[in-house]
Formats: structure tokens, sequence, C-alpha cells
């Protein structure tokens, strides 16, 4: 017991107050081992192999190709060559989420600059606008919007026919612009008709770019009122720049929430065949899109890092 | 006071004056006023002798007076203009500009009359469209089922009834689930706090190797979906044995499944639901807290486990506090990871999941098909009373949601 003690005392302060700072994380990391760690080793392996779940234990059997060789990559060529689903929700969902990226973020940009601005009744907007991420995220959020679509309540369709495309193709037209292409529309559909679910989803990323907008220094305004800018100039020269970093961060956010949402088609797809016993392919599923996931937001996070401007840089 | 340029004149002697009212302490006024008598006296002035032995005085209770009321009014009064006054001297500005300038301030005035009405009414329109569903569901909660088909009935339900939520109260067994998600949030939500302030901390204040790569697996707690892991996960509660203990005891792995220790357990390891981005919160709150502050209690003695508990986690209260009311809405809300641990056992979001399953059979009893139409109003009922204690929790503690986060230091990365 004594010669630990005084190896420490020997160690200079700086090693100590290291050695506590193991000694502040230890518990968690004993549960990032169990929960985390160990898990996602686990589903890495089953991916491997033909995996069924047995009374008591888990059956792994090595697939064999027509060699008799084990292929431990069978599962992966398997989801993305013969599964019938697979492999177009996942091109499905990344274009879902290619689209709903800029317009979530700017649309909260917007928003948070408006209710940055003094009025009566700011708090309340506030909290009206937060209030879908105290609710969102539970199956409260399923009842509601499958009630309201299988509802028929007149006010209801009224509301939501209100933004659909059809208005924008008359607007295309009357401007003299015929066939624009179908794809278009869809786009422009896909966005507008789904304004309750961008409002909904937006809650986090317009309280992060608010607190944002609320920590531009003043010094900053007063140069732009006193060299004259008009509130457009403002926007670009100022508030933008030192908002960047804001919208880099909410991009990966929006990015993470929407990838990982149950409700996303390659969720959906990947629970189906968990419910189906396959353990191996839904492993191998949920990794190969968890890998695309992480390429997109590599990609995403290096894109975006050039147009990010830092104040003490 | 410009040195270089002595008072010689009772001109120069006011100015000085003039520039002492600027000056913030009574001791600089009276020293500054000093010197210009010593000059003065050095010159034998009588009279500019006699002013400032009244003014001197005069001044300095002044100063005093103005050193009680730091930021007091301003001493001149602003010209109050009536309204007519005020257009008269406006036209006169417009005169004296030229055409383009008199063109931007005429956009500027049109600009700040239109914004205010066009921000009204996107403001009241985006709030309209995130209240419809709870307008919805208040609206159909109080509904009779005749009114679901009658196309008269738009908002205002005609039958008014409290049945439906009475139904859906006894199918979801609503006391009974209330209190036990309640115990279950509470407890994990503190238990949450405390292991993730802990580790935020370890990884905020102390350097130590490998931090890095730690750290990396924080951030791919946030990142990994728990679809991935969550079979492993249930496998390891579903045969608990840790190193064979459990078998060697009692013969057999340990079935957690249905127990609350799923839940407990995570939270107690600082794994709990969303603990990675809790974790990140309080490292962004603990690194801006000053370091002396820590170089204080180390050297009075404190070790750094009481460092943390007596004075760094109080100075984050509020972090505290918003990590605290976030977890309990999350632990509320989720229902990926209660339907993976409970089969049976009754949870808020678990009974709002199946309540369109249970509400027929529990009812209307297996033979009787409802039309879904007429089925909105038990689940709208039962959606109303499942998250209404959190929304009476966020509409009373409103400002830690909304400023929790922008004070937590998330900006300041």
């Amino acid at each position: 017991m004594k010669k630990p003690l005084a190896s420490l005392k020997n160690m200079s302060y700086e090693r100590r107050k290291g050695l506590y700072g193991y000694g502040f994380i230890a518990v968690w990391f004993i549960g990032a081992l169990m929960f985390l760690l160990f898990p996602i080793f686990e589903s890495f392996y089953y991916s491997l192999f033909n995996v069924t779940p047995e009374t008591g234990y888990m059956n792994i059997q090595p697939i064999l190709n027509k060699a008799g060789d084990t292929d431990y990559f069978n599962n992966y060529v398997y989801a993305f060559t013969v599964d019938p689903n697979f492999r177009q929700l996942l091109v499905e969902s990344l274009e879902n989420i290619a689209l709903k990226l800029p317009v979530i973020v700017v649309f909260s940009l917007f928003v948070a600059i408006v209710i940055n601005q003094k009025f009566k009744g700011r708090t309340f907007a506030r909290a009206i606008f937060f209030m879908p991420v105290i609710i969102a995220t539970g199956p409260v959020y399923a009842i509601i919007t499958g009630d309201i679509n299988t509802s028929g309540n007149s006010s209801a369709e009224q509301f939501s026919t209100m933004f659909e495309a059809d208005m924008v193709d008359q607007l295309l037209e009357f401007v003299g612009i015929y066939g624009f292409g179908t794809r278009f529309t869809e786009i422009i559909t896909t966005i507008t008709s789904d304004i309750l679910n961008l409002v909904w989803n937006c809650g986090i990323q317009i309280i992060i770019f608010l607190s944002a907008l609320q920590a531009i220094p003043s010094s900053a305004k007063e140069v732009g009122q006193i060299e004259g800018a008009t509130g457009w100039e403002f926007f670009w020269k100022v508030t933008l720049p030192y908002v960047s970093p804001m919208i880099l961060v909410n991009i990966v956010y929006t990015a993470i929430d929407s990838f990982t949402d149950p409700t996303n088609g390659v969720m959906e797809r990947i629970l189906d065949v968990q419910s189906e016993w396959k353990y191996g392919l839904a492993s191998a599923m949920s990794w190969s899109y968890f890998g695309i996931v992480l390429a997109a937001l590599a990609i995403i996070f290096g894109v975006m890092k050039h147009f990010v401007w830092y104040e003490n840089e | 006071m410009a040195k270089s340029k002595l008072p010689h004149t009772e001109e120069d002697l006011i100015h000085a004056e003039e520039e002492n009212m600027h000056m913030h302490s009574a001791a600089e006024a009276k020293e500054a006023i000093e010197e210009a008598v010593d000059v003065i006296d050095n010159n034998e002035t009588a009279a500019s002798f006699f002013k400032t032995k009244i003014q001197e005085p005069i001044l300095s209770f002044f100063h005093i007076v103005r050193m009680f009321f730091p930021e007091s009014e301003p001493h001149y009064k602003e010209a109050k203009y009536t309204r007519a006054e005020l257009k008269e001297r406006f036209k006169k500005r417009l005169a004296n500009m030229s055409p383009q300038e008199q063109r931007k301030l005429k956009i500027q005035r049109a600009l700040s009359w239109i914004w205010p009405i066009f921000r009204a009414a996107i403001v009241i329109g985006l709030c309209f469209i995130i209240l419809y569903p709870l307008i919805f569901m208040v609206s159909t909660a109080f509904r009779s089922r005749a009114d679901m088909s009658d196309p008269t009935v738009l908002w205002i339900p005609r039958h008014f009834t409290l049945d439906n939520i009475r139904d859906s109260a006894n199918v979801m067994d609503y006391w009974t689930t209330f209190k036990n998600t309640l115990i279950l949030n509470i407890g994990c939500s503190i238990i949450q706090v405390f292991a993730c302030a802990m580790t935020g901390y370890g990884f905020a204040r102390f350097n130590f190797k490998g931090k890095s790569i730690l750290f990396f697996i924080v951030l791919l707690q946030i990142l990994i979906p728990p679809q991935i892991i969550n079979i492993p996960q249930f496998k390891f509660f579903r045969y608990f044995d840790p190193f064979g203990l459990a078998s060697a005891i009692g013969g057999a792995p340990i079935n957690f499944i249905d127990n609350p220790i799923t839940m407990y357990l995570p939270a107690i390891l600082g794994n709990g639901i969303r603990a990675g981005l809790f974790i990140f919160l309080f490292r962004q709150s603990f690194r801006g807290l000053p370091k002396e502050l820590e170089d204080a209690a180390y050297l009075d003695g404190c070790s750094p486990f009481k460092t943390f508990l007596t004075v760094m986690a109080p100075n984050t209260s509020s972090t505290f506090l918003t990590v605290f009311l976030f977890s309990i809405v999350w632990y509320w809300n989720d229902y990926y990871v209660s339907t993976t641990f409970f089969t049976n056992f009754g949870i808020m979001a678990l009974k709002l999941k199946n309540l369109d399953a249970t509400v027929g059979r529990i009812l209307f009893g297996n033979s009787v098909t409802i039309p879904p139409r007429d089925l909105i109003i038990w689940l709208e009922a039962g959606c109303l009373i499942g998250i209404l204690p959190i929304l009476i929790l966020y509409i009373g503690l409103q400002k830690f949601f909304t400023e929790g986060i922008s004070r937590s230091g998330l900006t300041g990365m």
C-alpha cells in the first residue's frame, strides 16, 4: 500500500492532476466500454456472419461461398445487390437530406434574425418556436402527423394544399415557363408541402443561431451604422461572417438528426430486417449506412470549413 | 488637464472646471482644481482667488454626489417637440439634403413602416403552423364521436365531452404510468446529470494522455444511432452475466428485461439517453470558468473532487439545470430505447405508442373495429394527457430551456 503512494508523491504536480482526470472520467469510460464500444465491435462482428438468435445465445454461422471458403463480406454484398429496397432507400434518404439541409439552415437563420429583433411578444414567439423540441421527439409526433393526415379535417386539407406545387406550377406557367420538368416541381413539392415538418424540425437550430446572433459584438454593429451600411449589406458583411461557425454546427446537427431519425426510410428497413431475425444482415446494413453518413459528414465539413470565419484567427 | 497650457485667466479656469465635470473621482477633480488654484495664487489675482474659494467646495460636493450615482442621467435635458414641430424640422432637414440622400431616407422610412407588419405576418403565421397540431389536439380531445363525422364542426366541438380523456386515461392506466415514468425520469436524470458533469469536468480541466482519443469516443456517442448497437445492448441485459458471476451464483444469467435497471445502469455510467451531448455541454461550460477559481481551492487544500463539488459545480448551476431539464424531456419522450428494454413496464411513451391498438381492444373488445377517423379522438386525448406534464414544465421554466443552450457556451466554441 505504501509504495504506490510514495511514487504518487514523487510525481510532478501536473502529472498527479492528470491522474485525477482519469479518475473523473473513469465511471463514464466503464459505461462507454459496456454500452458503446463493446456493442459497436459486437455488431461489426455480427455483420460478417449469418446471425440468428436462439434462446440463450446467438447462433453465429459463417457464410460460405461457392468454393466453400468463408465469405465475410457476403452480408454487405447482399445488402447492396440483392436486397430489393435497401439501395433505393439509401439514395432516396440521401437525396432527401441533401434537399432538406439547405432549406432548414436558411429557414432557421431567417427565423432567428426575425425573432432577434425587438418587438412586442418576442419572448412568447421564442417560446413557441422552441416548443416542438419539447414535444416532437416522441410517439406524440407520429400520432399528430398521422392524425392530421387521416382526419380529412377540411381546414387541415386546405392548409396543406395551400402550399402545394400546383401553385408553383401555375406561377411558372404564368411567367411563361411551361413543362420546366417534373423533377423540379417534385423538389418544390417535397419542400413546400412539408412546411409543418420543416417548422417542427428547426427548434434547436433556431436557438443556436439566436445565441450566435446575440454574440455579435456591439462594436461591429456600431461600425456598420457609422459606415452607413444598409440592412442588406450588414447581413452579408457582418452577420453572416459572425454566424458562419454556427452554420457549420447546424449543418452537422441537422444531418445527424435526420440520418438517425427512426422514421427515416433506411432506418425503417434496418428495423424490418431486424424483426425478421436477420441480425447479421441488419448489422451490415446499419454499418454501411453509418459509413456513408460519416463520409457525407466529412465531405460537408471539409467543404464548409473554407467558408467559416473565426474572429480570433 | 493639459499641462502645457497653464491657466492664466478666468476663462481658462472655467474651462478647466468644465473639464473636471467629466472626471470620475472627486479626488482627481480636487487635485486638478488645486493645481489650477496654485497657479492663480502665484499670479495673485484677487478676484479669481475669491471665485475658486466658492467654487471649489461646490464642485467637489457635486463630484461626490455624482460618485454615488455613477450612471445617472446626463445633466442636459432633451428638447421635446410636438408632432407638428417634428414634421417642420424633418422638412428642413430634407431641404438640406441631396436627392440621393432624400431617396435613401424615404426608402428607410417606408421600410420602417412596412417591415413590422411583414414581420408580424411571418411570426404569427409560423406560430400558427407550430401550434396547429396542438390546437387540433385540444379540439378533438374534447369532441364526442359524432362530431368527428359532422362536417359543420371545424374547431369548436358541438358536443363537449370529457369521456375521451377519461377513457384514454383508463386505457393507459394513467396514474400508475405517470408515477412510474416520473420516478424513472427524475431518478435517471439526476444520476445522469452528475455522471455527465463529472466526465465533462474531467475533459475540461485535466490534461492526461489519450485525452483526444477518449474525447473522440464522446463524439462517437453523439454520432452513433442507437439502432446500430441496440441488439448487443439487448443481449447484455437479457443475459446479464458479468464475468460469469451471475451464472456462478444463481446458476443462470439474470434477465433484466422489463426492469428499470436497464435505464438506471447506463445513466449511472454516463451513457444514458443523449449523454454524449450532455458531456459536451458540460465540458464547454466548465472550460469557460477562470482557472484562478480552481487554483484558489487547491491552495486552500481542497482535493480535486471536493473542488469540483463545492467550487466548480455551483458556478455552473445554470448548466446543471438546463441539462437536467433536457434530460427529463428526452427521457419522457424516448420510446426507442424503452421499447428495446421494456415490454410490459408501463412508461408513458410506450403506452402512447401502443394506444391505437389498446384503445379498441380494451374499450370495445377484440371483435369491433373502429374506423381510424373515430379513433383519433382517443389518440389525441391520450396525447394531450401524455404531454401535459412536460408542457406544464416547459411553460413554467421556459426561460431555462431557451436561454440554457445559449448560456451553456456552445457558441463560444
